[in-house]
């Protein structure tokens, strides 16, 4: 009787832990860094990190509507080079026929965004209408998107883009000087060099643009209709359709929506870096934004997701490079880490006793 | 399903089901075809053994993919265990050079510890597919971050340069040259030619062909008429009724999972000896090409089916296409394109006429 009353008190912390691991498991990045490295706990350095997430934390948002669907998208960090090119080249073009900057800005991110509703419509296409497998489907479209970015920029990065987008790419939201304190938006003005050097860029915009995105995707995926469709058809796609939803529709607009994340990510990276630039076949942003995904607590069965899960994966994945960068450990320990999270996250997740079906 | 069947076999619509079956052979033979009309030279002797030569790495690569995905699996990392391969076996090699043994003993030993070191990433997959239950698609991703995120650091993210120049003979060099009027030369170029006869000379089999050949015909054998094929098609069927039927299945998937990777490294060692440098980037776009491969070749993703000769065929396509563009003189980034395009139009077809294909062994 005792022995069983504490052997379920036992799994009862285990699927506490199992089901939240990825919170500890952050803190206690955050912690270790934080002592273990003197230039780690700082407010520009956070700042950093949230700067460098954006980009990942798009697709994996994008990426965790379609796994909760059962689906996968792997053509995201394709799309986003795509959509990069193509806008940076009208920003381009438009710049040199001497139109005024903000025109060039505007359209080049309308045509991006526009773009980027091609591959979703097609990924949509192929797995709602025509049954395609998504891997395969998406595979695909990773072939054919990554080729017309190549075709559309000839294999070089786009340039000469009118070179306001990377003020506006690169403010932020509030400069917090020593001894100074705050101005909002814009940088205080007349300042001297050393001043300037230990001015402190707080929020940068590119992470509040896509921190609304997400919230209000968030909101979407639970609390709406289109979110609930959403966990239906990854919980059971038959009961989904007797239930009266619309299947095919459903998840066609769930690829383009996840398509319009990499879309979005694009324009920014443009407007971040001041180029337009393909994504190289090593990027493997398709693998960072899945297995984001995944250590954010979702099945690739289907049914289980969340985007705060995502972003805390986004997150552990954004602090451990930066983490490691800071202590001199190669760039490209990353690629591993997040082997190793991303495997040992399905472990867990299969050894976590009486895992819960929904989870919204 | 099977009333469809049926009613196609009532209506004996013999054409459309030969045509479904061996639309892969027909496209490859169009495509020849259009390269021929509008190329320049391509169906020159030169040319045809430069397609054999271009599908080596595809078809190595897809010689591992098929024996997953006959299992119902997938293997995203043989793309970066390729490169992790390339990277090996360079390394090594120079390891070996400045340890001070001669290319004879360093080239051979290199290449045997890249095998053997490429089997780990197959091993960890295996383990993690079957005995961990990880799914396929999460397990071997992984390993495509861990592969190249190794490969990255082992090569210092440069190539790796430096290797013997003779092992670049081995992987560049024909075993016959015909030079008209004169006896044929074995393996090594004939010396003293003039300018013209240099010209009209005629090299055939490329060495590296005949090699991984072989490598790929044992494994046909093993999958056509061994019990080891046999049950891998098994497996793929129904996990289920393996298990019933008393097959070993986490141990046979194991095994799956390490030919695949060792097919990876083997491919890694061929670009060694063709390029004579070792890079981690060197398969990236390779795993697109070997899925790709597969999937024209007949298999289909949920397991049970699939063949080598079909890989082949489809090694030959994507590899005929490249060297068709290359002819054509068309930016070489447009075969992404056309390669996803062509991957989507395999699955359509699989899906529409699931009764034409008549998926089977």
């Amino acid at each position: 009787m005792q022995r069983s009353r504490n052997r379920a008190g036992a799994a009862k912390v285990l699927t506490f832990l199992g089901e939240r691991w990825a919170v500890f498991f952050l803190l206690l990045l955050l912690i270790a860094f934080s002592l273990a490295e003197r230039n780690f706990f700082a407010l520009k350095n956070f700042s950093n990190i949230l700067y460098y997430s954006t980009t990942y934390a798009l697709l994996a948002a994008g990426e965790t509507f379609v796994i909760i669907t059962g689906g996968i998208d792997l053509s995201l960090g394709f799309v986003m080079g795509f959509v990069g090119v193509s806008s940076a080249m009208v920003m381009r073009d438009m710049y040199a026929a001497g139109r005024p900057e903000a025109a060039c800005l505007i359209a080049g991110a309308a045509v991006g965004l526009a773009l980027g509703v091609i591959p979703g419509l097609i990924n949509g296409l192929l797995v709602a209408r025509l049954r395609v497998p998504p891997f395969i489907a998406t595979l695909g479209t990773y072939g054919v998107a990554n080729g017309m970015a190549l075709f559309l920029s000839n294999g070089f990065p786009i340039t000469f883009l009118p070179p306001r987008a990377q003020k506006i790419g690169n403010s932020f939201l509030a400069y917090f000087l020593p001894g100074k304190g705050f101005t909002f938006f814009n940088r205080p003005e007349g300042l001297q060099s050393k001043e300037l050097r230990s001015l402190i860029g707080i929020v940068p915009g590119t992470v509040l643009v896509a921190a609304v995105v997400l919230l209000v995707f968030a909101f979407i995926l639970n609390r709406t209709r289109f979110g609930q469709h959403t966990y239906a058809i990854g919980g059971s796609k038959d009961a989904a359709i007797r239930a009266g939803i619309n299947v095919p529709s459903h998840l066609l607009r769930i690829y383009i929506l996840s398509s319009m994340f990499a879309a979005v990510a694009g324009v920014l990276y443009v407007f971040r870096s001041g180029v337009g630039n393909f994504t190289t076949m090593s990027a493997s942003y398709e693998l960072f934004a899945v297995a984001a995904v995944v250590i954010g607590g979702a099945s690739l069965m289907g049914g289980k997701g969340r985007i705060g899960g995502t972003v805390i994966g986004i997150l552990i994945l954004m602090t451990l490079e930066n983490g490691l960068n800071i202590a001199g450990i190669p760039t490209f320990s990353r690629y591993i880490a997040t082997g190793v999270i991303l495997i040992a996250a399905v472990v867990i997740d299969q050894l976590t006793p009486e895992r819960k079906a929904g989870g919204a | 399903m099977p009333e469809a069947a049926v009613s196609l076999n009532r209506k004996g619509s013999g054409a459309l089901r030969w045509l479904g079956r061996n639309w892969a052979v027909l496209f490859l033979l169009l495509e020849l075809a259009g390269f021929g009309l509008f190329g320049k030279n391509f169906f020159s002797p030169e040319n045809l053994q430069n397609i054999l030569l271009a599908c080596l790495p595809v078809l190595l690569l897809g010689m591992g993919e098929t024996f997953v995905i006959i299992t119902g699996g997938i293997d995203l990392s043989v793309g970066f265990v390729m490169g992790f391969g390339t990277v090996i076996c360079a390394k090594f090699m120079l390891m070996l050079q400045t340890a001070g043994l001669p290319p004879g003993g360093s080239i051979p030993l290199a290449a045997v510890i890249c095998l053997a070191i490429g089997l780990i990433p197959g091993l960890i997959n295996g383990t993690l597919v079957a005995r961990l239950k990880v799914p396929p698609f999460l397990a071997t991703f992984g390993m495509y971050g861990i592969a190249y995120g190794a490969s990255e650091i082992i090569s210092k993210s440069t190539p790796i340069m430096g290797l013997p120049p003779i092992a670049g003979v081995i992987g560049n060099e024909y075993f016959f040259y015909v030079v008209p009027g004169k006896p044929f030369s074995f393996l090594l170029k004939p010396e003293n030619l003039t300018a013209g006869e240099m010209r009209g000379m005629i090299s055939v089999l490329p060495i590296l062909v005949v090699i991984f050949f072989v490598f790929v015909g044992i494994f046909a054998f093993v999958l056509r008429r061994t019990r080891f094929g046999q049950h891998t098609y098994a497996i793929g069927g129904s996990v289920d009724a393996a298990l019933r039927s008393g097959i070993n299945v986490p141990a046979h998937l194991t095994w799956i999972y390490m030919i695949s990777s060792f097919f990876a490294s083997l491919s890694g060692m061929m670009y060694v000896l063709k390029y004579v440098s070792g890079r981690a980037d060197a398969g990236s776009a390779r795993m697109l090409d070997s899925v790709v491969a597969v999937v024209i070749g007949g298999a289909s993703l949920y397991g049970g089916t699939g063949s080598v000769k079909g890989t082949i065929i489809g090694a030959l396509i994507i590899a005929t296409m490249e060297t068709g563009m290359v002819n054509l003189l068309i930016p070489s980034h447009n075969r992404y394109i056309a390669i996803g395009a062509i991957l989507v139009l395999a699955v359509l077809i699989d899906q529409f006429f699931p009764e034409l294909v008549g998926r089977g062994q």
